[in-house]
């Protein structure tokens, strides 16, 4: 059989097969959910899943967003997870959280179970990407309650990789781990990736000669350019993969490198147009993707609202993959904001300066207002100190390709290297002051 | 159905099988945590089995 795929035959049947398999978990995780999670016996209170059998029936369904799950947290529930737990609290064997960037963190629970259910859809996304058991993967971040990167990690290890922990190291001693133990492959934020190839750089390493030939990133919205600028930098094959803590990782890139693979039959997942939330996407228009993970027990999520703004693929793939293609991940819905009445997408900044500024090494984007306006400020940290004309003139060519692509005003400071903050994990390089 | 599809349902013969086993094996260690912690976990990975290998196959089974 095939070794490019890691499940030959459940990778490369017919969408609507793919839909029947979903369709039958969809409803035993809907007869699960409601006899075993208090939040969803109230959720469902009425729903039969035996109705459920189209996907305008799904749609029909209440969606579950993260405020819902911080209330069921609150609820009556023993322990920590409240209402949100599928399962005896005692069952439970491993803890992780949300960020807390919106609001109060959500808890994970996961048993060994549910955990090995996640691993093995990792396990899809790394053997995608080309990783094999011949692979040294080098982790270059700090181990946490997050669940960044440990299902990653599981599942290099599932797959036979030598995994090699890079956690209580500083960037430079990464890079000299990496280099001494020759590792052949990494996993981390893009922003983290290219801060690296910067590090090895100043340490007089080309970061080609370290020997990584594929990287997965994870952990932010990557741009075609900024997946390019990796590529250059590590001499590596570049992958992409989305997913968070509560829907699991649930799309990633085979080596075609021309959009994700949603892990199917594993997830469940929908593409609702932004506005009305009761629409499907379809190809080549953009939405919110809604995911169910749908062999997940201890922490049941029936249609969870991502809030990851996609745009929707052509179905299949020359890989000979017949799964739902995600296209592109535009960023997030929460981050989409509207500018003196312009929608403003900060992923937007990021593709202009990774594809046109290669000058350009870090930059955050403020918005604030000032008066009655809202005003956009983009910092910029050019590679090295250059003249007061250099900075005159990148200033003039950034907020005109702005505008072209924003249809924005940017004021625009150029800043010496080394001033903005850099990232090991997510970056936060949007910062919408109006909400402060 | 292809050779594919037959491995497949003899697959999940053998899942199933496992399964069996290793809840009477539970069974029998029951109070033994050795005996109790090892089939947990290896139940877990017929979970994930099941999503790949036998849901394949039931498929194929209800068509015919």
């Amino acid at each position: 059989m095939e070794r490019k795929y890691w499940n030959p035959v459940l990778e490369t049947l017919p969408q609507e097969r793919l839909w029947e398999i979903e369709l039958k978990n969809f409803r035993k995780l809907l007869s699960y959910a409601k006899d075993h999670s208090a939040l969803y016996r109230e959720k469902l209170k009425g729903v039969d899943p035996k109705e459920i059998r189209t996907r305008e029936d799904l749609r029909q369904l209440p969606l579950t967003d993260k405020e819902d799950l911080r209330r069921a947290q609150e609820g009556a529930g023993r322990g920590l997870y409240g209402d949100l737990l599928g399962v005896p609290w005692e069952d439970v064997t491993t803890f992780r959280q949300t960020s807390g960037t919106t609001g109060r963190p959500v808890y994970v629970p996961e048993t060994y179970e549910s955990w090995q259910w996640r691993v093995e859809a990792w396990c899809h996304i790394l053997w995608m990407a080309g990783f094999r058991e011949a692979d040294r993967v080098f982790m270059p971040f700090g181990y946490n309650v997050y669940v960044a990167f440990w299902e990653g990690h599981y599942a290099a290890e599932k797959i036979g990789c030598e995994v090699v922990p890079g956690g209580a190291l500083d960037t430079k001693g990464r890079i000299n781990k990496m280099r001494e133990v020759s590792a052949t492959a990494m996993m981390s934020t893009p922003t983290y990736g290219l801060h690296m190839a910067e590090e090895a750089q100043k340490m007089g390493i080309d970061p080609k000669e370290i020997g990584i030939r594929r990287i997965l990133c994870a952990g932010e919205p990557m741009p075609g350019a900024t997946r390019r600028l990796l590529e250059e930098a590590w001499g590596a094959e570049v992958y992409d993969h989305i997913g968070g803590t509560e829907p699991c990782g649930w799309a990633g890139m085979c080596q075609q490198r021309d959009g994700l693979h949603v892990i199917e039959p594993f997830f469940l997942v929908e593409v609702l147009d932004r506005e009305t939330m009761s629409r499907e996407a379809g190809e080549g228009e953009e939405g919110v993707a809604v995911v169910t993970p749908l062999g997940r027990r201890s922490f049941p999520l029936i249609r969870f609202n991502t809030k990851d703004v996609v745009v929707r693929g052509k179905d299949g793939c020359a890989c000979g993959r017949t799964s739902m293609m995600i296209k592109k991940v535009l960023g997030r819905a929460d981050d989409l904001v509207k500018v003196r009445g312009v929608l403003f997408n900060p992923a937007s900044v990021e593709e202009v300066l990774r594809e046109e500024f290669p000058e350009v090494r870090e930059y955050e984007v403020l918005l604030e207002r000032k008066g009655a306006m809202d005003e956009i400020t983009l910092r910029v940290e050019p590679e090295q100190e250059m003249g007061k004309e250099y900075h005159l003139a990148l200033r003039g060519r950034l907020m005109e390709r702005l505008k072209m692509k924003t249809n924005l005003r940017f004021e625009i400071e150029v800043l010496p290297p080394g001033t903005l903050p850099r990232y090991t994990l997510k970056a936060k390089r949007f910062k919408d002051l109006r909400r402060s | 159905m292809g050779r594919e599809m037959v491995i497949f349902r003899e697959m999940k013969d053998r899942v199933e099988g496992i399964e069996r086993l290793a809840l009477e094996l539970q069974e029998l260690g029951r109070g033994m945590p050795v005996v109790e912690k090892n089939t947990r976990c290896i139940l877990s990975f017929i979970h994930a089995l099941k999503f790949g290998i036998s849901d394949v196959a039931e498929l194929e089974e209800e068509e015919v």
